[in-house]
């Protein structure tokens, strides 16, 4: 075997290594689903990518609705929808949005909070305030009958006060017990955001400060 | 001493680097000349079996692209934390936890809940980030987790709920 010949093998081989792994990569969803459908996901997926928007929650999507049986058209909806939610919660909170705040701003949006609130309360929250758990726990009080406005409002005096996510946990268990035992939703949340809002230590005056001179 | 001595740093002159690096591309451009591209075959193109041997590499490495592709894949390299999921069910016979951390049970990747009584527990390492989960009773029944949050977007008729897990590195 000379080198020419060796060469065009080894080439041969290597093309013929390559186009499995090419295709298999182009296969955007390594889980089974019509071709159809697939295509529809995949061009979708394709649209988030040039919108900059992240695509790991679409895949999430993908699989979420395999795993719950659903068909091909039910996920292609379900992953359609999202990817507008998403879009929108992109738009709402800025190019310093986290993935996870993209994805739970689209859930809150989902629930019917708009963008205009989310943007809000980014920009009360701040550059460096993670608003993941609040729009999480926004779309949970929102789903459990709390008004829209009246959500949006507890959480954003939460934020605007300085509550921590473990805050705003508590919050929303709170809330929920509220609820389970026959509270109004709206009522619940005024209630329990009045006391969370209340119970946030007040930063110290310069007058308290203990001065030690030395 | 000698442990002593040896423990002293070695100073060499300025100009080592440069004399080091001189050679070293000196001698690549050399055996890059003698070579020419591809060179390295050459020297097993007479050896019938260190090509079949490069060939069998060459299709093991392809293959593993194959299964790597087919395997999900995250973005980004998320810091896991311990995550306890807890269900109160006593009639239960079996309860497992699926979620957009494990595929949602695609491929076997349900975690399997241990039963205590009737309280049913598992604890596995889920990224940090905001998730999506439920409890799958019975092996068919889809139940949200009471204790948590909901989540809004139940697009396929069965219940989630929602967990934010922080980055304990932060």
């Amino acid at each position: 075997m000379n080198v020419r010949t060796l060469r065009r093998f080894v080439a041969l081989l290597l093309g013929l290594a390559v186009a499995p792994v090419a295709s298999a990569q182009d296969s955007r969803i390594p889980f089974k689903l019509d071709p159809a459908s697939t295509a529809a996901i995949n061009a979708v997926l394709d649209s988030a990518v040039a919108m900059g928007i992240p695509t790991a929650p679409l895949r999430e999507k993908v699989y979420e609705g395999m795993g719950k049986g659903a068909d091909g058209p039910r996920i292609v909806a379900a992953v359609r929808t999202l990817a507008a939610d998403m879009a929108r919660a992109h738009r709402a909170l800025g190019t310093v949005a986290t993935t996870d705040e993209i994805k739970a701003g689209a859930s809150a949006m989902h629930a019917g909070v708009s963008a205009v609130e989310l943007g809000q309360m980014k920009k009360q929250g701040g550059l460096r305030r993670s608003l993941t758990l609040p729009f999480t726990v926004l779309a949970d009080i929102v789903s459990r009958g709390v008004p829209v406005r009246t959500a949006a409002n507890a959480i954003r005096s939460l934020v605007g006060a300085g509550a921590k996510d473990q805050d705003i946990n508590d919050f929303q268990k709170k809330v929920k017990d509220d609820i389970d035992s026959g509270a109004p939703p709206a009522a619940a949340v005024e209630t329990r955001a009045k006391g969370a809002v209340n119970e946030k230590p007040k930063p110290e005056s310069p007058d308290t400060t203990i001065r030690l001179d030395f | 001493m000698l442990v002593d001595e040896l423990r002293q740093p070695v100073r060499l002159d300025e100009s080592f680097d440069r004399r080091v690096m001189v050679r070293v591309r000196r001698a690549f451009a050399e055996q890059r000349k003698s070579r020419g591209w591809f060179g390295a075959a050459s020297a097993v193109a007479h050896h019938p079996a260190w090509a079949a041997a490069m060939a069998a590499c060459v299709v093991a490495v392809a293959s593993v692209g194959v299964l790597r592709s087919r395997a999900p894949q995250r973005s980004g390299a998320a810091v896991a934390e311990a995550v306890q999921f807890v269900l109160v069910a006593p009639s239960a016979e079996s309860v497992s936890v699926v979620g957009d951390f494990n595929n949602w049970g695609l491929g076997d990747s349900a975690l399997v809940a241990t039963n205590h009584e009737g309280v049913w527990s598992v604890s596995a390492p889920v990224p940090a980030g905001v998730h999506r989960y439920a409890f799958v009773v019975n092996g068919k029944q889809w139940v949200a987790d009471p204790s948590a949050p909901r989540a809004s977007d139940d697009d396929f008729g069965m219940p989630s709920s929602a967990l934010v897990v922080e980055d304990g590195t932060k």
